[in-house]
């Protein structure tokens, strides 16, 4: 009896499959690229005003609720005015042309729209006052933006990265006073202090991991 | 007798004995058993939906889903933009803030509270400073909101159906102020009633400046206007003579507070006497409803009369109603000065009459009820058909009024007018027929005043800038007189020049104009209604026994059709019928019996020349021979294009309230009537628990061992509390629920299939006979059980305890497969079988509550005790370092509710209300034998019959 298949058929078939393999893999991977978010972490995010921190915080050495100023009240800390901008801008660097569309938004009255860099999902409800009031530095999530040109995200944002901190409070939280100072302590660096904090600011551990902290 | 047969069943059908005493629908009456097949179903027409699908059509959409699903994956989340205000002069939006104004319907004024958040009206509620709320609310106070942001609202200015300007118009007027010169001549105006001193003032400058012109009034649901206003906070014994001091009446926030205050005291409950021909929700509330028609009712009120010792003819009466009349008579006299006789806005002024002598003989003037200066009367809108109809009306400006709806032969008669102006907020019926069609500010976008009729007034200021370009009845009116003024605050404050600078700020602050009350108002004034006066003469004698009557009642939440665009209420479940999206011919279980008619089958009722078609639907309580319609519907506009059938074709004026001698013709067609009666349904279990102050109801046992975990103790424990007592059944709760918690509407066929969202619903359970029930409310949100049945059932853990005792919904963990509600013995649990939110309207995105996730399709939701008012009083108090005070947290329901039925706290809180209540010898959980363990209690309601009534 004749063979059935050629012997070059064997070859074929490792090369189909070794086909699909790849175009399955490059499709997982235009899937991914694809689907990904907006803005990567640690991606610069185009402003419509390169708006710098690094030079408003590190060199000049604003407070951060200078800007910010509902962090310690609301949830949302706060995107400034256009007239927090021009207590300085009106007189300084007028006219050079990065600052043109603040300017402009500020003569005209249209609002500047800038573009989000921490973008959580629409169920879940983070309130930024709570977590300055318990201790909860601005480093631990947004970095040292006092090095950043442009600002960039450098959490993934992940539930899995919220409830890092939401099980061990003690490895995060750092002294009231301390909220807003821009170093670069290690998470953990002293868990006897964090001890004790936990139980200054009453953090109510039974309640951190509940489903309705964050999510309504 | 046994053709009659089917009407006995449903007469005198009792429960049998052993089994509860109450039932809800009269298909358990019944005592045939294929008629509660449906009420078994927890959805009671899934039955219908199964042939939808077939085995193949079902696998081809399957695959199509998937494909789409993957095909809508390709996309990474849509860039997001931060859009800061600008803050020129200084001036930044606050983030949330709180103003007061007031709402008017017909002549009923409340004072609100709207709260905003980001500039933006979000929720409406009562003002806790203004006499007739009292901080609580009624439906349609809590769908003004959706009104406001209502995408339909007319944006634009039209002529002839064209667009057109408000330059355009402004001309128009200058011409017209030309044309109409020193007199006026054919310058008509027509309003709704006017309750706003400033419009009031705009009126008389008007006629003052145009001595022929005429305004008319039109306001076809609310019949006489009060003259009266009852206290019901020191009645011992009310009877309302078809009056509805709890549902329709003016100030019926305020007097629902005062009763339910009365009835719970168990040492002085008042005895409440409902005397009316269809129930109202006075009459389900009432400790005696006493079904009478409405030609007979004067005879009824005479005959009370002259047990009283009023000087009154007695007509011929059957022995069990005059032996009812002394018996009520009796009641009042043992509490003259401290009771209350009040008849309804549709009674003939011969009762009103005899009301006041029956008041004036037991002494209640001045206490129970007094003066109410009322607003001013003008001329009947009759006048101005006959008008029209002769040519003399040259020009009609119409203000915020649809007669093209609500009065018939009105739509023929506007089109001899030369010149029409309509100004309202829809392009109604009327809009489409005028030729100038200006659209009108809401209520929160302008500047105005308004008085209830016993006095009290209200600033209404803006909270927003106007969302279209809109103005209001003032500024229409100016361009009439040519007093135009581009300062609209200033000219409500012409219209109080007693207010100062500081005054007026704290008028606008606390929402009522603090002014010492009216002594005329105060004191009954001399009226001529002295007894001794013969009032036989002017009393209409009774009807034949047999005849059918026809009753004409406003909607309860629609009212004369002025809210039929808000979906909100359009979606509510009447109180006395809970119908939705449509309205139906009451008819009385005898009635039904004898003509073997069934819900939703069609009837068409004729009076003379007048017929419409419409459902039936038995109510019981009814009066046998009278048949209620009811308005609000048939409108051929917007979103209620369509829906039930229009009751003003039936009506002759508007003062015509019920007309003997109704032809009522089967028509073999049925009808679909999305009535929730029968959704959600508990079985006939020991839901409800009443009893009178002698035998209060029972109070729950202990609670059983179990073998599930304790509940976990967090630093709260959240429970609630419910008073049947106090209940009744208003539905305020639900819609201020709907707009917290951006509940979505669903539709009149979502409806019919038991999909309606509201996350906390009110049963009406019915005790006694069909004919003469005594009605109980229960409303059921969430039980938030420590035990829950529907969490240890999800597969995704999407619903779970949190340690506070809340029972959580995830919406971003359900995968929809509906265990949770199919293991919920309350019937809590709603799904979004569609996508019901709706998405794609900017406007309703505006109006939503940031704080509360809009729900998608395939996701369960539920109440969550308004769980984000409970973390931001979490969030308030752990900022400062403190515990949440006492009774700091609210629920919407709670807030919203007129009677303080609804308690919300922490249980461990001993001091709080809700442990107060939880430790009351009322309170009881429902089926306390599943050991569920709800945080949800109950108090059992009281009543306070008369030992020695008969049932009919």
């Amino acid at each position: 009896m004749a063979q059935v298949f050629h012997p070059r058929s064997g070859l074929y078939a490792k090369l189909a499959m070794l086909a699909f393999a790849m175009l399955l893999a490059a499709a997982i991977f235009a899937w991914r690229s694809v689907t990904a978010e907006p803005e990567s972490e640690s991606e610069a995010v185009e402003q419509p005003v390169p708006f710098s921190h690094q030079h408003h915080v590190g060199e000049v050495g604003i407070d951060c609720r200078y800007c910010h100023a509902g962090v310690e009240t609301d949830a949302f800390a706060g995107i400034p005015p256009v007239s927090t901008c021009m207590t300085c801008h009106s007189q300084l660097f007028t006219d050079q042309p990065p600052l043109a569309p603040l300017v402009e938004s500020w003569r005209t009255g249209v609002p500047l729209r800038w573009n989000r860099v921490y973008d959580l999902p629409g169920f879940v409800y983070f309130d930024h006052s709570i977590h300055v009031a318990k201790g909860v530095g601005c480093v631990s999530c947004h970095g040292r933006v006092d090095r950043m040109p442009l600002m960039r995200r450098v959490a993934p944002l992940s539930m899995k990265w919220c409830l890092d901190c939401h099980r061990h409070p003690e490895r995060f939280v750092r002294p009231r006073e301390e909220a807003f100072a821009m170093d670069d302590r290690e998470p953990g660096d002293d868990d006897a202090l964090g001890m004790h904090l936990v139980d200054a600011y009453r953090i109510d551990r039974r309640r951190l991991t509940d489903c309705s902290v964050c999510h309504r | 007798m046994s053709s009659m047969s089917p009407a006995n069943a449903l007469r005198d059908a009792l429960p049998p004995p052993g089994s509860p005493r109450f039932w809800r629908a009269l298909d358990e009456l019944a005592a045939d058993p294929a008629g509660r097949g449906l009420l078994a179903a927890a959805w009671p027409s899934l039955a219908e939906l199964e042939p939808a699908l077939d085995r193949r059509g079902f696998l081809r959409l399957l695959g199509a889903s998937l494909a789409f699903a993957g095909l809508a994956a390709c996309s990474g989340p849509p860039p997001e933009h931060i859009v800061p205000q600008v803050g020129r002069n200084g001036r930044t939006v606050p983030h949330s803030a709180r103003y007061a104004t007031a709402l008017a319907t017909g002549d009923d004024v409340v004072g609100v509270v709207v709260t905003l958040r980001d500039g933006r009206p979000v929720k409406v509620d009562g003002n806790p400073r203004h006499p007739a709320a009292l901080g609580g609310s009624d439906a349609c106070m809590q769908a003004a909101v959706l009104d406001l942001w209502d995408p339909a609202r007319s944006d634009a200015l039209r002529r002839d159906g064209t667009p057109s300007s408000w330059a355009a118009f402004e001309s128009e007027a200058a011409a017209l102020r030309r044309q109409l010169g020193e007199r006026g001549e054919g310058l008509r105006i027509l309003s709704g009633t006017v309750v706003s001193p400033t419009l009031a003032r705009q009126r008389d400058a008007l006629l003052a400046r145009y001595p022929a012109a005429r305004w008319h009034v039109h306001d076809p649901a609310r019949g006489r206007p009060a003259d009266v206003w009852p206290d019901l906070s020191k009645a011992r014994t009310i009877v309302t003579l078809d009056a509805d001091p709890l549902g329709g009446f003016p100030g019926h926030v305020r007097h629902a507070r005062d009763f339910a205050a009365m009835r719970g005291d168990m040492n002085a409950m008042p005895r409440l006497y409902a005397i009316e021909p269809s129930p109202s929700l006075t009459g389900r509330n009432a400790d005696h409803a006493w079904p009478v028609a409405a030609g007979a009712l004067p005879a009824i009120a005479a005959g009370l009369a002259a047990a009283l010792g009023v000087h009154a003819d007695v007509p011929n009466l059957d022995a069990l109603a005059r032996e009812r009349i002394a018996m009520i008579a009796d009641d009042l006299r043992t509490n003259a000065g401290a009771s209350l006789v009040l008849a309804g806005p549709s009674q003939p002024p011969a009762v009103h009459d005899l009301v006041r002598a029956m008041n004036a003989v037991l002494g209640n003037e001045g206490t129970t009820v007094r003066n109410a200066p009322g607003h001013d009367t003008a001329r009947p809108f009759g006048e101005l058909l006959e008008d029209m109809r002769a040519g003399h009306v040259g020009t009609l400006v119409l203000l915020e009024t649809n007669p093209v709806y609500t009065a018939p032969g009105f739509a023929d008669a506007m089109r001899t007018v030369p010149r029409t102006v309509h100004l309202g907020r829809y392009r109604d019926e009327t809009a489409e027929a005028a030729q100038w069609h200006l659209p009108a500010l809401h209520p929160f976008e302008t500047w105005s005043d308004l008085r209830t009729p016993d006095g009290v007034a209200s600033i209404v200021q803006p909270v927003l800038a106007p969302l279209a370009d809109a103005r209001s009845a003032h500024d229409v009116l100016d361009l009439l007189t040519g007093a135009m003024t581009d300062d609209p605050v200033k000219r409500v404050r012409t219209t109080w020049p007693e207010l100062d600078d500081d005054a007026w700020t704290t008028a606008l602050r606390d929402g009522v104009v603090s002014r010492t009350p009216d002594a005329a108002g105060a004191a009954m004034a001399a009226s001529g209604a002295e007894p001794g006066r013969d009032f036989l003469a002017a009393v209409a004698a009774p009807t034949g026994a047999d005849a059918l009557e026809l009753v004409f009642r406003p909607d309860e939440y629609l009212w004369d059709g002025r809210h039929a665009g808000n979906a909100w209420l359009q979606e509510l479940p009447r109180p006395v019928t809970s119908l939705t999206w449509g309205n139906a011919a009451w008819i009385s279980p005898a009635l039904a019996g004898q003509r073997h008619l069934r819900d939703g089958d069609m009837v068409r009722l004729a009076v003379g020349e007048r017929h419409v078609e419409a459902p039936v639907l038995v109510v019981p309580g009814q009066a046998d021979n009278s048949i209620t319609v009811t308005f609000g519907y048939g409108r051929r506009c917007g979103i209620a294009d369509g829906l039930g059938y229009d009751a003003y074709a039936l009506r002759e004026s508007d003062d015509t309230w019920h007309v003997p001698g109704v032809e009522l013709t089967p028509l073999n067609r049925r009808a679909t009537l999305a009535c929730t009666q029968t959704h959600h349904d508990m079985g006939r279990r020991d839901i409800v628990r009443a009893g009178t102050p002698e035998h209060p109801p029972q109070g729950g046992g202990k609670t059983p061992v179990s073998l599930y975990p304790e509940a976990p103790a967090g630093e709260y424990r959240w429970g609630m509390s419910i008073d049947l007592n106090a209940c009744i059944g208003c539905n305020a709760c639900t819609i201020a629920c709907q707009a917290e918690n951006n509940i979505p509407v669903v539709g009149k066929d979502e409806v019919a299939r038991g999909r309606r969202m509201h996350w906390i619903r009110v049963d009406r359970y019915h005790e006694g006979t069909a004919t003469e029930p005594r009605t109980y409310h229960q409303p059921v949100p969430c039980m938030h059980c420590e035990h829950a049945p529907c969490e240890v059932v999800c597969p995704v853990e999407a619903t779970v305890h949190d340690s506070e005792g809340l029972n959580l919904q995830v919406y971003n963990r359900c995968v929809g497969t509906r265990f949770c509600s199919n293991n919920c013995p309350y019937k809590v649990r709603r799904f979004n079988f569609l996508q019901y939110a709706d998405l794609a309207s900017e406007s309703l995105k505006a109006m939503r509550n940031p704080e509360v996730t809009v729900r998608y399709r395939g996701v369960m939701e539920k109440c969550t005790y308004c769980v984000q008012r409970i973390e931001r009083a979490h969030i308030d108090a752990d900022r400062e370092g403190r515990r949440i005070h006492t009774d700091e947290v609210t629920t919407a329901c709670q807030d919203a509710c007129p009677t303080r039925a609804i308690v919300f706290g922490d249980l461990g809180d001993t001091a709080s209300e809700v442990a107060v209540a939880h430790r009351s010898p009322r309170r009881y959980v429902l089926l306390e034998e599943l050991n569920t363990r709800p945080r949800t209690a109950y108090l059992g309601a009281l009543r306070n019959p008369n030992p020695a009534w008969r049932d009919a």
